[in-house]
């Protein structure tokens, strides 16, 4: 088909009101589905579908072939589909997901036998392939204005209800303490659900409504965080999903409804790869980050190992790394890059040492962690431990640190180093009934006169009685003195001889 | 003084097994109420049967002498933080305006007052620069804070905490605990299930000891004794324990 002819088709009566039709069904269903997926319905919403067969065979059977009277039917089988599952589900001890498909699967075997037997019947046309997948093509001006006078109803009551669809979807139990009822809010829900599966009826069929409900606001809830916003993104790509759906149906000359459906799946797609923060293409970059900063992490750390063994060469770091040569020289030279490497030589600056003791505390305070509170065997402590440095935040550290009491050796019997811009030997660290020296030199004014008006005089020794969770009890000249955690942390001693 | 919430003969049973049996007891304002007891005892059972939500219970519940309804608006309810999607495409600031809704009628919209008075909570809860994360991008314990805010965004007079303290850093507890001491002073009246016993004394000024039945209630001085303890604590099996 050429595209002056696929224009001139478009052009048709026939094509305008299907192209009228299914892009009203895409944003209603679009909308709807949202709150279908969020409150976990999909199958519920399947089961609606499948369910309403039966209600078009009796409203056939009453007043023959009417718009008016498919929908009426329609609708009335689809709440009486919900109102039995959730009778089932409440009463029956059957699954909740089982009283679904036994009630849906009923319904619609007797919709199909229905349907079969009176398609039979002398002067009849009903044809159960068109409720199955809809037959977009034959849509006529009534069952427009019904499509119409339907996704107007539910799009308005979306508005007007928000709060209530908001409050019973994200926490039911919350809204029924502000006096919302979350059962007339999920039978409402049920009822605009069976308006748009009658819409859809005509432009999709009953087995496919489900892609329309479930795809679009599937991918919305990819994009964005919230949830106007999802409901918009919906209704665009559900409208898209129909609108590219029929015209590429019609040019391949092939059924409209799966091609709908088959759009709205390549958009999920599209959104499951490239989404931004959710997407697989998003989540794997941050993985290779990761997978990056860890390995630059772990030859910062080797470096500052080797460079106090005084051993740091790139032969050594390669060694010890398991890393080739060409590998080590590109970490080296991006520490360089980052300032934590010194430029002329082979040694770490003082933030690469101050990076590196991090790091360093990170691996010690979570080995002691496991070991400890874990009751890890020691064994396994240091290849977890590997891991974790590089995940835990410092804020985390602190807490770990002290839930531990403040511990001055790993399990290993490593010193663990101070927190950033803590002395390194400080009154924390030293063990109970051991002895230390308060250094002259505080770090800042503020400590030295604190320690002042506790009673405690630098140059003369201390001893740690006690360790608490909030004070540490020291004494000093047969006085005893608490001073708090926060304190004896930044309370720098002479280094030991 | 008039009881903020009068609990008369409350029974409550699923499945034929009994949950609370015939408890008497009255809430007054101005206090922060610890309710204290062992798994199973009903403390949550009892939190939804004072928010109407238990469907089947005798006795009557009422609030300064009246029926739930009348009170809806202000009884604020934070309940425990399991069952919840944290995937909901939902910022703080939206969970926090949610107090607003019962004031609210059906096509009112929210206004700049209720903006501003979100953004007051956030700020009592120290939480204002997280307003625009999705919920699910927080910590337990500022996950916390922001139900909590909610709960003073709806300007509520009663407030009924289940386990706030469960999964929340120590900085957070500190800070809700400041809070509902603070709440209790400006008269209104706190309730909060807790499982901690060790920070009972410190915590709340009255306690509720539940186990099925009402064990004790009173202040936690004279109320919080070894002996209202180990009765709340073991009568679940009457048997075992004549036994032992």
């Amino acid at each position: 088909m050429g595209f002056a002819e696929l224009i001139q088709h478009l052009q048709e009566p026939w094509a305008l009101r299907a192209l009228a039709a299914s892009s009203m069904v895409g944003i209603m269903c679009g909308v709807l589905g949202s709150f279908i997926v969020l409150r976990n319905m999909a199958l519920i919403g399947d089961a609606l579908s499948h369910a309403i067969l039966p209600g078009v065979v009796v409203a056939f059977l009453l007043v023959g072939q009417s718009t008016l009277g498919f929908f009426t039917g329609a609708v009335a089988a689809g709440l009486l589909s919900a109102v039995a599952i959730t009778w089932i589900q409440r009463n029956v001890k059957t699954k909740a997901d089982a009283a679904i498909g036994i009630v849906f699967t009923a319904m619609f075997s007797l919709g199909v036998i229905g349907i079969s037997r009176v398609s039979r019947l002398p002067g009849v046309h009903l044809d159960l392939k068109d409720f199955l997948f809809g037959n977009v093509l034959g849509v006529n001006n009534e069952d427009l204005y019904l499509t119409l006078a339907i996704t107007l109803y539910v799009l308005i009551s979306v508005v007007v209800f928000y709060r209530y669809l908001f409050a019973t979807t994200f926490q039911p139990v919350i809204a029924q303490t502000m006096g919302i009822s979350v059962r007339a809010i999920h039978y409402y829900l049920m009822l605009l659900l069976s308006f748009a599966v009658v819409a859809s009826l005509q432009t999709v069929g009953v087995i496919l409504v489900v892609a329309m409900l479930i795809t679009p606001a599937a991918t919305a809830l990819l994009l964005s965080k919230r949830l106007p916003k999802v409901l918009m993104i919906a209704a665009l790509i559900g409208f898209m999903s129909a609108i590219i759906g029929l015209v590429a149906a019609i040019i391949l000359e092939t059924a409209p409804g799966p091609a709908m459906a088959v759009v709205a799946t390549i958009f999920y797609l599209l959104a499951a790869l490239f989404a931004p923060g959710k997407g697989l293409l998003f989540r794997q970059i941050r993985k290779l980050e990761l997978q990056r900063r860890i390995r630059l992490e772990d030859t910062l750390k080797q470096a500052f190992h080797l460079q106090s063994a005084g051993k740091l060469s790139e032969e050594s770091l390669a060694e010890n790394l398991g890393f080739s040569q060409k590998v080590v020289d590109r970490q080296v030279q991006k520490l360089r890059n980052r300032g934590l490497m010194k430029a002329e030589e082979l040694q770490l600056t003082k933030k690469g040492n101050e990076e590196a003791r991090r790091l360093v505390r990170a691996h010690r305070l979570w080995e002691t962690y496991l070991a400890n509170q874990v009751g890890m065997p020691a064994e396994q402590i240091h290849d977890h431990a590997e891991k974790y440095e590089h995940l835990l935040s410092e804020d985390v550290l602190d807490e770990v640190d002290r839930t531990l009491g403040y511990p001055s050796i790993d399990p290993h019997g490593s010193p663990i180093p101070a927190r950033r811009g803590l002395p390194e030997y400080s009154l924390l660290q030293l063990e109970p009934g051991k002895k230390g020296i308060i250094a002259e030199q505080q770090s800042s004014e503020l400590i030295a006169s604190r320690l002042w008006h506790l009673g405690l005089a630098p140059k003369s020794p201390v001893t740690l009685v006690a360790k608490g969770e909030e004070e540490v009890e020291v004494q000093q000249n047969g006085q005893t003195v608490k001073v708090p955690v926060d304190l004896a942390r930044r309370v720098s001693l002479e280094k030991p001889a | 003084m008039n009881p903020a919430i009068s609990i008369k003969g409350l029974s409550v049973s699923y499945d034929r097994k009994v949950v609370l049996a015939n408890i008497f007891l009255d809430i007054e304002p101005g206090s922060v109420y610890g309710i204290i007891g062992p798994n199973g005892a009903g403390k949550s059972t009892l939190f939804k049967a004072i928010l109407g939500l238990v469907e089947s219970h005798t006795g009557v519940i009422e609030f300064f002498n009246e029926d739930v309804e009348a009170h809806r608006k202000e009884i604020a309810y934070v309940p425990q933080r399991d069952d919840i999607d944290w995937d909901f495409p939902a910022t703080v600031f939206d969970i926090v305006l949610m107090g607003r809704y019962p004031y609210k009628k059906l096509l009112e919209p929210i206004n700049k007052r209720d903006r501003e008075k979100a953004l007051q909570a956030l700020r009592k809860l120290g939480i204002e620069n997280l307003k625009d994360r999705q919920v699910g991008e927080l910590s337990g314990g500022q996950q916390q804070r922001m139900f909590i805010a909610r709960a003073l965004c709806q300007e509520a007079n009663i407030y009924l905490l289940d386990e706030p303290f469960v999964g929340v850093d120590i900085t957070t507890e500190e800070k809700i605990i400041s809070l509902l001491k603070d709440l209790a002073q400006q008269g209104k009246t706190l309730l909060v299930v807790h499982h901690d016993l060790s920070t009972v004394r410190e915590y709340f000024d009255k306690v509720v000891l539940i186990n099925q039945r009402l064990v004790a209630a009173g202040d936690t001085e004279n109320t919080f004794t070894e002996e209202n303890i180990a009765k709340a604590y073991t009568s679940q099996l009457p048997i075992l324990h004549k036994i032992s």
